[in-house]
């Protein structure tokens, strides 16, 4: 097995706070309602209906 | 203290584009009707405290339609300081109708006649002084577009003056009005709620809730008015206003060209002509995949995944033609030298080379007897072609010349690329070398390398082709084009009972299928909403054009062909699938009518197209950076790791088919084996394109970056037919997930979301079958079994297209 040296050890960290801020931004996103269609929705001909909820 | 200002008008009078300028935001404007459907709200850029409400577009405050309910409402119930009624000044007197509604709720009212610029082409004049003495508030003239006198109507609107009340009925008219405003005591907006009560409106008087002696009384009231005009009350409030505006417009509006075509109807003349207009259509979209996708497309993709994503490229091409002629000079020199090294080297020689290597050609060329000749092979990197030559001693003299020749370029051997001009390395690159520096272990640089990057990257190479196809699609949107397709598709299909309002959902889908998909609920008959909300997502979408053209490129030489062909298939898919849906019970019904607003052609600004191009662009950048880097790491995971012979450890580039992925895709493998693409890769890329159609591509780029080059192992692991057959399934099956709960809200009922699931799989599973049984044949590797049951499966579909609805309709189907 490969030593875990420093910088493997550093960069892990830092690919695992990575995926951590990702995952807990879907999932905020997902509870405020926006939507996950990945589109852009000022440019989105039904972003009217899609945040009803927020407005 | 906060201002209210509400804007109402007509659709496509201008409203969304007056509110994006008001506001500074960026709200879609699209030249769909409905595309407003919701009110919006924004703070003025010059004064936060002042509110901008964006309506839907409205032709009357009547409630017959979601917009004008919603519209109503708002301005009844919500404290609205000012009502900014935008009006289309091509179009005067159909938008006057609802100005005169405006003028009744109480409210003031400043007017906005927009699109001034269109209405002095035209050689129309319109005197806005005398319109405003007539209708009593102040009237300016804008330009919301070009963003001209918009400053006068909002400092109008910050210091409204009450509107003059105008009577605009006949004397009998009024008189009942005024009878019937005493019957409604302690009632705010006493005029509007009269005219609504002689109307009957049924909304209002729930509203209202009279008592049974009122009601009899305006009742009788109505009735002798109705019998006196021989009419029904609202029609007769509505001729009442007509007249009152052709008596304004009299005064005040001249029209020039009375009668005339516009510019916009002579090119709808040619546009949505009977015999060009779907041709024509065929045409604009071919062209717009061929701009995207084709050779410019393509010069941008191969930049980006070539050079940005790949080894590097030359800034802005410097030093490109310097290394083109170095190499046209260095000719096939090392394969020639290997070739020789073949056949008369020894390993010694083959060291000496990287030591010593005027010393070890120096020997080579001795040992070479001198009427020799061998033969080489030459791969071309571009279409992986490979061709033998035939070399004799001259050639080897000639290319050992070459080879220690440092007169134009900086080492022995074949000229590097990087020493010419400014050579910016590819990411890739640029990562492998920081992480070889560190000296990271094997498994992070091979996740960082093989998965993130060359997952990532390999989608985000296509990001250049999706900007000019996303800047292609909003020209057509925002020019009014689109809504054309719509008018032209529904006079066509209309004779196999379909309509095209359908078709609107699957023009908004080529941007992306979630608001295709909630497009459907501008459809009034519960049967038509379904199925469309079923065949929306076989259009292609904005994702799956990384996917087109990676199988384009690989396949297909790049050809713009395959994603003209892919929007294709993808509509006939929409038709067909309608036309057999509609002659089942569940989906059976009238041919649901269609009325729409063609609005003018403009062109629309440079600065709201980009805008539009970047906003999605930018949305599908953001994706790559968190859904599909989330699934290239898993991706990465299972397919690097695995069980070899009872030990879960690493893998190497050959043992990948022992991976935790490889075993995944081979349980599921055999369901596809049918459509000729059976293999554990194929089967996950296609699983993992439901969480987003991108991943497909971010799939094969983990899987196949230990082989090198993606484009060259799909060559290798696809036929033309069967990778048709691939595209064609991913195309049509059920869409990504977010497309998937759009349905399941849409649908509000889990049976038709399943259906809806089912359906897509299953259709798209019977072209793909077809696809390769029929290819097949013609490439001569036929298997009987499969073609009579793709024929069988053909002559079911043909049968479902033509048999009458009746037949279908009486417990046959």
């Amino acid at each position: 097995m490969e030593e875990f040296n420093l910088p493997t050890i550093m960069l892990t960290i830092l690919l695992v706070i990575m995926v951590v801020m990702i995952i807990v931004k879907l999932y905020k996103d997902k509870k405020k309602g926006k939507s996950t269609c990945g589109c852009g929705c000022s440019s989105c001909a039904m972003s009217g209906m899609c945040h009803k909820r927020e407005n | 203290m906060n201002i209210r200002i509400a804007l109402a008008g007509n659709p496509n009078s201008g409203k969304t584009t007056l509110f994006n300028a008001l506001t500074g935001s960026n709200q879609f404007v699209g030249n769909w009707p409905g595309v407003t459907v919701e009110k919006k709200e924004g703070k003025l850029k010059k004064d936060k405290e002042v509110i901008i409400t964006d309506l839907p577009g409205i032709y009357s405050l009547s409630p017959y339609s979601s917009e004008e309910v919603v519209a109503r409402n708002y301005l009844i119930h919500e404290k609205v300081d000012v009502i900014l009624n935008i009006v289309d000044g091509s179009n005067l007197e159909r938008n006057l109708y609802l100005t005169t509604q405006l003028l009744e709720l109480d409210i003031p009212v400043v007017m906005a006649i927009n699109m001034m610029d269109v209405v002095k082409k035209n050689g129309d004049q319109i005197n806005t002084k005398e319109l405003s003495k007539q209708l009593g508030i102040p009237v300016y003239e804008i330009s919301a577009l070009n963003e001209i006198g918009i400053n006068q109507v909002i400092q109008a609107c910050l210091h409204p003056c009450a509107c003059e009340t105008k009577n605009i009925f006949s004397k009998q008219i009024e008189d009942t009005l005024s009878c019937i405003e005493n019957q409604l005591s302690s009632i705010e907006k006493k005029r509007w709620h009269a005219i609504k009560v002689f109307e009957r409106d049924e909304k209002i008087m729930k509203e209202l809730n009279l008592a049974p002696d009122q009601c009899d009384s305006i009742e009788k009231i109505i009735q002798e008015i109705e019998q006196e005009y021989d009419d029904d009350s609202e029609s007769i409030v509505t001729n009442e206003r007509y007249e009152y505006i052709s008596t304004i417009l009299s005064t005040c509006y001249k029209k020039n060209n009375k009668g005339k075509l516009s510019t916009s109807d002579k090119i709808d003349r040619i546009i949505t002509n009977r015999v060009l207009g779907l041709p024509i259509f065929a045409l604009v979209m071919f062209l717009v995949y061929w701009i995207a996708m084709g050779p410019f497309g393509t010069m941008m993709t191969d930049w980006a995944n070539d050079g940005v994503f790949g080894d590097g490229w030359h800034l802005l091409g410097i030093g490109g033609s310097q290394y083109e002629q170095a190499m046209e000079q260095y000719g096939n020199s090392t394969e020639i030298i290997d070739g020789f090294m073949v056949e008369y080297g020894n390993e010694n020689m083959v060291s000496l080379l990287e030591l010593d290597a005027l010393k070890a050609l120096d020997e080579l060329y001795n040992l070479t007897p001198e009427n020799t000749q061998i033969s080489y092979e030459v791969i071309d990197e571009e279409t992986l072609d490979s061709e033998v030559f035939v070399a004799n001693k001259k050639d080897l003299e000639k290319a050992i010349h070459e080879y220690t020749n440092v007169e134009y370029k900086q080492a022995f051997g074949q000229p590097d690329t990087s020493t010419y001009g400014i050579w910016i390395p590819g990411i890739p690159v640029l990562v492998n070398e920081a992480l070889e520096k560190l000296e990271v272990s094997g498994w992070l640089s091979g996740l960082i390398n093989d998965g993130i990057v060359a997952g990532v990257g390999a989608v985000l190479g296509f990001v250049p082709q999706m900007l000019i196809l996303f800047f292609m699609l909003a020209f057509l949107e925002s020019c009014g084009y689109m809504t054309r397709i719509a008018f032209v598709l529904d006079r066509v299909f209309r004779k196999f009972g379909l309509s095209g309002k359908s078709f609107i959902p699957m023009l908004i889908g080529t941007g992306c299928g979630v608001p295709g998909i909630m497009a459907s609920r501008t459809i009034e008959n519960e049967n038509d909403r379904r199925m469309t909300i079923i065949t929306t997502t076989f259009i292609p979408c904005g994702a799956k054009i990384p996917f087109i053209a990676m199988i384009a490129g690989a396949l297909f030489n790049h050809s713009a062909w395959i994603s003209t062909m892919c929007y294709f298939i993808g509509m006939a898919a929409i038709i067909v699938s309608d036309i057999i849906l509609k002659k089942t019970k569940p989906f059976s019904g009238d041919t649901s009518p269609f009325v729409m607003e063609l609005p003018s052609y403009h062109m629309p600004t440079l600065k709201n197209l980009l805008h539009s191009m970047w906003e999605r662009g930018w949305s599908f950048i953001k994706k790559a950076g968190s859904v599909i880097l989330l699934s290239t790491i898993i991706i990465w995971f299972t397919t690097y790791f695995g069980f070899v012979e009872g030990t879960f450890r690493m893998l190497e580039e050959y043992e990948l088919s022992h991976s935790l992925l490889a075993s995944i895709g081979n349980m599921i493998a055999w369901i596809f084996k049918p459509l000729g693409w059976g293999n554990w890769q194929a089967s996950v890329a296609s699983i993992t394109g439901l969480v987003a159609k991108e991943n497909i591509v971010g799939t094969m780029g983990v899987i196949y970056s230990s082989s090198g080059n993606v484009y060259h192992s799909l060559s290798n692991a696809f036929t033309s037919v069967t990778g048709l057959s691939f595209l064609v399934f991913n195309l049509l099956c059920a869409p990504c997930f977010a497309a998937i709960g759009a349905i399941k809200r849409e649908m509000n009922n889990t049976k038709w979301t399943c259906f809806a699931i089912l359906y897509q799989c299953g259709f798209a599973y019977a072209i793909a079958f077809m696809i390769t049984q029929f290819g097949n044949v013609l490439t001569g590797t036929t298997h009987f079994a499969g073609l009579i049951i793709a024929f069988i499966v053909l002559i079911a579909m043909v049968y479902m297209l033509f048999i009458k609805k009746g037949e279908a309709n009486n417990g046959r189907i």
